[in-house]
């Protein structure tokens, strides 16, 4: 075990070295830019040396069952300096931040858009009670733990928010770090998007906010600050978000889209 | 698994925290070979790390102390925020916290977290299956739901507050 372990870190700093080599990339389609930054190909990476197909040999040594373990169940702490460094973005900002602390809570009602543009869709392309799960948010701790309070993670509400857990975990951060810069283009303003990023998933928010700071460098400060202040607004208030508005408004919806169904 | 003859949690979490800084070290040093003209390293970096792992130990050990309390919202408030919240009220009360962790690179710090999120998923790859492609479409539209409601209810706000 303490041999793999060693494996691993020095396949870590082979894929840091790696994806820091091939560093920053724009691709540019039409009026839009997509900027791909080393995360991108650190996660790229390393998910697809982790698929089955390369796990011969030296690299069954590395994705082996303990290694895999090892960096989730410490994902977390490993996690925890970018933290950290959120909050020294935010101190300098702090005023300008509680001087418009009303549109952070605002905004935060924006995570509605997850039902709102979500479960339409999902009703419309033939999903029923799995469209509960799969729109409620996005997905995360807080959702996983109230679906599978209510509904048991074995009921087709629970598979919806598992599939969306699962899809968020593996390319939520890959997502948003595409999607964020084409807004940019289509000409929000970039402290809107970095209020944005702070959906309530770490991972997902450094996607967001990376790229935005990548194509504005020098606007690194107020967009992290944004971000990282929005992400701490989520963590209070997206429980409550989540009970009082995204679940009555969900039920009210799903009452309307799904009535065509019994006749 | 079970951990029995290991390290006290306490132990492991700072040596991981210690881990987690080097290889940001790590990441800002290989960034200057490829591109010198990014963030330097100096005793400056070094102070900040040190001072990011000062704040995430305090995180988890103010996350350790409130598990034990009742008040749910501060339970299951995530240690994550509270690293963050430490980390916020120690710059805001001396200013060198701030000039020493903004040595450090900021996207120095993203690499090496996306490297072990990566490997972190490697076995769950094939819980793909089990989701449908319709669950796969309905998640574009939940990305994009949550992303463009928030930011155009704060571009809304922002023109209103006229900033």
């Amino acid at each position: 075990m303490k041999r793999q372990l060693i494996f691993l870190l020095l396949f870590v700093l082979f894929v840091i070295t790696t994806a820091e080599w091939i560093g920053f990339q724009n691709i540019t389609i039409g009026a839009i830019t997509i900027t791909l930054l080393p995360l991108v190909f650190a996660i790229l990476i390393t998910m697809v040396l982790g698929m089955k197909l390369f796990r011969q040999g030296f690299m069954k040594q590395i994705y082996s069952k303990a290694n895999v373990s090892f960096a989730s169940k410490y994902l977390i702490f490993i996690m925890l300096p970018l933290m950290a460094r959120y909050g020294a973005d935010v101190a300098p900002q702090i005023n300008d931040i509680l001087q418009v602390g009303w549109v952070f809570i605002i905004q935060d009602l924006g995570n509605l858009g997850t039902v709102l543009i979500g479960l339409p869709i999902a009703v419309f392309i033939g999903l029923r009670r799995e469209a509960i799960g799969a729109t409620l948010g996005i997905g995360r701790e807080g959702e996983l733990a109230y679906i599978s309070e209510k509904y048991t993670l074995e009921s087709k509400e629970g598979r919806g928010v598992l599939s969306i857990y699962i899809i968020g975990t593996l390319f939520g951060a890959l997502f948003f770090s595409i999607f964020a810069p084409i807004l940019l283009d289509i000409g929000l303003r970039p402290e809107a998007l970095a209020m944005a990023s702070g959906v309530g998933s770490s991972s997902m928010m450094t996607g967001a906010s990376s790229t935005l700071v990548a194509r504005l460098p020098e606007m690194e400060s107020t967009i992290l600050s944004y971000a990282a202040a929005s992400q701490l607004l989520t963590s209070f208030l997206g429980t409550f978000t989540m009970i009082f508005l995204a679940v009555p408004l969900q039920r009210f919806m799903y009452k309307i889209l799904v009535r065509g169904d019994q006749s | 698994m079970t951990e029995k003859q290991g390290l006290p949690s306490y132990v492991k979490y700072a040596l991981i925290l210690l881990l987690s800084i080097t290889l940001i070290l790590f990441t800002q040093s290989i960034k200057l070979v490829f591109n010198p003209a990014s963030t330097p390293v100096n005793g400056m970096t070094i102070a900040g790390l040190a001072s990011l792992w000062i704040f995430s130990v305090i995180g988890i050990g103010i996350s350790q102390l409130l598990s034990k309390t009742n008040i749910a919202i501060l339970k299951n408030f995530p240690i994550l925020g509270w690293v963050s919240i430490t980390s916020l009220v120690m710059c805001l009360i001396f200013d060198f916290f701030v000039t020493a962790i903004q040595a450090v690179d900021f996207l120095s710090i993203t690499t090496p977290i996306l490297t072990f999120a990566g490997i972190s998923v490697a076995d769950r790859l094939v819980d793909l299956r089990k989701t449908s492609w319709k669950v796969a479409i309905v998640a574009i539209f939940v990305f994009i739901g949550t992303y463009l409601g928030s930011a155009l209810l704060a571009q809304f706000g922002l023109m209103v507050s006229g900033n």
